[in-house]
């Protein structure tokens, strides 16, 4: 992240106002395209002034497109919208398609779209229908039948063996070693003693 | 090929498919910054300076505006009485001041403000919201549905969403203030009454007034201080004994992380349950669950509709 978006205002997504509950408006409340009648650089916008913005603001007539041609300076496209944010871009050198483009793009959107960095993708303001944990929300439901007190429930839990038990464990293996070493002894001797009769 | 090779040669020697991406110096020239130090200056002695009204600016069609503002909401308003309801009285008041300086001795405005109108609008406004709330939670009580209605018909929530429909450049007025949005949009309901008809107008408030409630916890908005009371109250006209606290868990005692849960009997019948810090506090919650799920307000029930159509017969 550069030192640009260092001071940039950040965000959830948020619908305005109940936009998609009710009906749909168009956010986009007016539109401006200030230009340069002969410099190169506003050519791509010249373009589409003659032959897009009639059809645009036919199809938009919730859109107010005002036009405003000043001399030699650099083509630029203001949008402002609902929520009273303004969008203001330049336009210098652009095709006459990019500035369709940027054009469907300013109209689409609902706010200054650039000015925003998103914290995440999406938001609720409802975050649970469960409401808050407690201590007592996944509690066993067969404690709701038990009569108290009761052994089984009121023992302490047992997480794993005690020492005591690991201690008695050890004892019993060791034993069982010794008992199998003293059984391989035996066997030894007598297989001794019947070599001498022989 | 070597025909072909060089007469894409030639091409492209005559037609000079030279670099067209010319850039400029890679550094920012020694002038900017002290400019823009003197500038910054300049600017922060000047001290506060007014936000620039946008209707003042040299690209502004009013007429456009009015007729754009029509068809962005997909509205019928009648253009005569869409211009009363942006004029508000202050607006007529300068202006014949204005004329009175400039020696007019008998000043003449031929547009009417918008008085009458937002009178109008504020009751039908509100007989709409009454309607469609009752319509919608048909469990609430009557306790439930006022306060919902006082909170939508609050200045502030009526400013916004004047503003998002994009009334704030076009009013006619002195200055503009949160009570100025708040009333043209009354005068706007009272317009559109007079442009169509009422039940029309019903579905113009649902749309862009009654639907702040789709974001909004309602138990936020309606907030009673004493629910056990209310609760009592409620299980009396329901012939019903008084609501019996117990508490039912409690974690944590002595801690920070202390919780008591607390729920509430009638006539040994379980009514509902909450938790707390306190055993007060846990009772209270208790009361509200109750009080939310005998309402239908709970976050579990489902969200109020806002399709519905209403009739007002007048």
């Amino acid at each position: 992240m550069s030192n640009k978006y260092l001071f940039l205002n950040s965000g959830f997504p948020r619908a305005p106002f109940g936009l998609g509950i009710g009906r749909y408006v168009c956010q986009l409340q007016r539109i401006t395209l200030k230009f340069c009648k002969n410099r190169g650089g506003s050519r791509g916008i010249r373009g589409f002034i003659e032959h897009d913005l009639v059809n645009y603001a036919r199809e938009n007539p919730g859109v107010v497109v005002y036009v405003k041609p000043r001399r030699h300076r650099q083509p630029v496209i203001v949008a402002e919208y609902l929520n009273g944010d303004n969008q203001w871009m330049e336009v210098a050198n652009y095709s006459r398609e990019d500035v369709v483009k940027w054009m469907e793009l300013l109209r689409t959107q609902f706010h200054n779209g650039p000015s925003l960095r998103w914290r995440k993708l999406w938001h609720t303001e409802f975050p649970s229908i469960q409401g808050p944990w407690t201590p007592f929300t996944f509690r066993n439901p067969m404690l709701n039948l038990v009569q108290l007190p009761n052994k089984e429930f009121g023992a302490a839990v047992k997480l794993g063996p005690t020492a005591t038990e690991q201690l008695v464990e050890l004892f019993k293996a060791q034993q069982l070693a010794d008992k199998a070493v003293n059984d391989s002894c035996q066997n030894v001797e007598e297989t001794s003693v019947h070599v001498q009769r022989t | 090929m070597n025909v072909l090779r060089s007469c894409v040669k030639t091409i492209i020697l005559s037609n000079g498919v030279r670099s067209v991406n010319h850039e400029g110096p890679r550094y920012i020239k020694r002038w900017v910054a002290p400019t823009q130090k003197i500038l910054t200056k300049l600017k922060k002695s000047l001290g506060e300076q007014p936000e620039p009204k946008r209707n003042t600016f040299l690209e502004w069609n009013r007429s456009a505006e009015i007729y754009a503002f029509n068809e962005r909401l997909s509205e019928s308003f009648n253009t005569e009485k869409l211009e009363q309801a942006f004029t508000h009285k202050s607006y007529l008041i300068q202006e014949e001041q204005r004329q009175k300086e400039m020696e007019i001795e008998t000043p003449v405005l031929a547009i009417q403000d918008n008085a009458e109108l937002i009178r109008k609008g504020e009751k039908l406004t509100s007989e709409i919201v009454q309607t469609y709330l009752v319509q919608v939670l048909p469990e609430a009580s009557e306790d439930i549905i006022i306060s919902l209605h006082d909170y939508l018909l609050s200045e502030e929530i009526l400013a916004k969403a004047a503003f998002h429909i994009g009334t704030k450049d076009i009013i006619l007025t002195e200055a503009i203030a949160q009570k100025t949005l708040a009333d043209t949009f009354l005068a706007l309901v009272a317009a559109l009454a007079e442009s169509v008809d009422v039940n029309h107008t019903a579905n113009f408030v649902r749309d862009f007034l009654i639907v702040i409630l789709a974001e909004k916890d309602l138990t936020e908005v309606w907030n009673p201080a004493h629910p056990v009371e209310l609760l009592n109250d409620v299980l009396r006209k329901q012939n019903r004994s008084p609501a019996e606290p117990r508490l039912i868990a409690q974690a944590g005692k002595n801690t920070l992380e202390v919780a008591y849960n607390v729920a509430l009997y009638c006539d040994k019948e379980f009514l509902g349950s909450g938790f707390g810090q306190t055993i007060q506090e846990a009772k209270n919650t208790a009361a509200m669950n109750v009080l939310s799920r005998i309402f239908g307000l709970l976050d579990s029930n489902k969200p109020i509709k806002f399709n519905k159509t209403i009739n007002l017969s007048s």
